[in-house]
């Protein structure tokens, strides 16, 4: 989870870097701890460091972890002969490691040879059949192939013996909005909430779902999950405030034939929008009357 | 948060100094072969003095309080971390052509 004091942060030590400032170690041990996806900067700042032997010695044995993750990023910039060589020093240095093994098979996997990485992953296995890492690989694997079928049953097996994996459900759950399967979805940003009450983003996903479900019931309570999404932001959080002016239209306009028997919260389209009008106004004041158009459709609407 | 910490130093010296004339006056009881009733009264309001002036420094000489609400401006959660697990390399950004100076040069 990354708050906004690491961003601030992070931003900060990479226009430090960017700008010749030096604290590339820094940068990189910081991407590697919030584990965020900055594969070109990586790339170029670590190879600084493996290049330049009096930096290298000076990292001690933390080197191998940097050779790691100049490799794995070399591999996502598709600079494949970077990586083969990062592989081949980490080689020499751990020769029986299950670690170099999954980088291997990784590289296989960027080089386009899927047969082979599937080999190198099952032999892995073979030695090791309850290793996660090489599991979410096999995963990655099916999925690169295109072949989503496949690598929503692997998860499915994975997921029988490691229940607890939240970035896993999290990968099955986006698998599933990708191919357009939303109960399934909805079930797994479910198990998502259950294991992590507090993060915010998975509520305002689980709301985004239930509001693409439609029905009455799954947009009461995709409004029930927006404004928890709001009050887990402290109001911060723009997509949500919006997801409520949408759902109580949307629920306006299905029950505009039935007798309004109970309003349960007139106010709260009235107090999202204020909040809304006050966001756009101290951030993109140009765009208020946008905003102002826009929701008086939807008012108009319902 | 210097004037806590001077004030605190000087509360404990205070203290040592108390400590120090007691003893003194235990020697000088021996001496004169007197029983040790309780230490005089000028050591008492020392060990006052000191006492007072420890607290309100160790009050005072706080550290920074850090935020514990989960949806305060700094803790707020922004993005959630990218699967590294499930990272495929069969993206678009294989176009790019990568720099010709990437190199590992050993």
């Amino acid at each position: 989870m990354v708050t906004k004091t690491e961003e601030t942060q992070l931003n900060r030590l990479e226009g430090q870097v960017e700008n010749g400032g030096g604290g590339a170690w820094d940068y990189l041990c910081f991407v590697r701890k919030l584990k965020v996806r900055r594969s070109d900067k990586v790339l170029k700042y670590g190879l600084s460091i493996l290049n330049d032997p009096k930096k290298r010695s000076s990292l001690g044995p933390e080197e191998w972890t940097l050779y790691e993750q100049v490799a794995i990023a070399a591999m996502d910039c598709q600079c494949l002969d970077v990586a083969k060589d990062c592989i081949n020093v980490l080689q020499k240095r751990f020769p029986e490691s299950k670690r170099v093994g999954r980088l291997e098979g990784m590289l296989l996997e960027a080089k386009g040879s899927w047969t082979e990485a599937e080999k190198a992953y099952l032999s892995l296995l073979e030695d090791n059949p309850l290793d996660q890492v090489i599991h979410k690989r096999r995963v990655a694997l099916a999925k690169a192939q295109g072949n989503m079928s496949e690598a929503i049953e692997f998860i499915n097996k994975y997921l029988e013996i490691f229940m607890a994996d939240s970035d896993t459900w999290r990968e099955l759950a986006e698998i599933y909005v990708s191919l357009q399967m939303y109960k399934q979805a909805a079930f797994c940003y479910e198990e998502l909430i259950l294991a992590q009450p507090t993060v915010p983003l998975y509520h305002l996903a689980y709301a985004d779902v239930l509001y693409t479900l439609g029905g009455l019931e799954n947009l009461q309570a995709a409004k029930k999950y927006y404004s928890s999404a709001i009050e887990l932001t402290g109001g911060k959080n723009t997509r949500a405030l919006f997801g409520i002016c949408l759902c109580t239209s949307a629920i306006a306009q299905l029950t505009k034939g039935r007798n309004k028997e109970e309003k349960d919260s007139p106010d709260l389209q009235s107090l999202a929008t204020a909040a809304l009008e006050k966001d756009y106004k101290q951030r993109a004041s140009d765009k208020v009357s946008v905003l102002g158009s826009a929701l008086k459709s939807l008012k108009v609407s319902s | 948060m210097g004037l806590g910490f001077l004030i605190g130093a000087f509360g404990v010296l205070i203290l040592a100094h108390a400590a120090f004339s007691t003893i003194q006056y235990r020697g000088l009881l021996k001496i004169l072969e007197e029983e040790f009733s309780g230490p005089p009264v000028n050591v008492i309001v020392e060990l006052l003095l000191a006492l007072s002036f420890c607290m309100w420094a160790a009050l005072t000489a706080a550290g920074k309080f850090l935020s514990v609400h989960h949806h305060s401006e700094e803790n707020r959660i922004v993005s959630l971390p990218a699967n590294m697990d499930f990272l495929i390399f069969n993206h678009r950004g294989k176009v790019f052509s990568p720099g010709t100076d990437m190199r590992l040069k050993h």
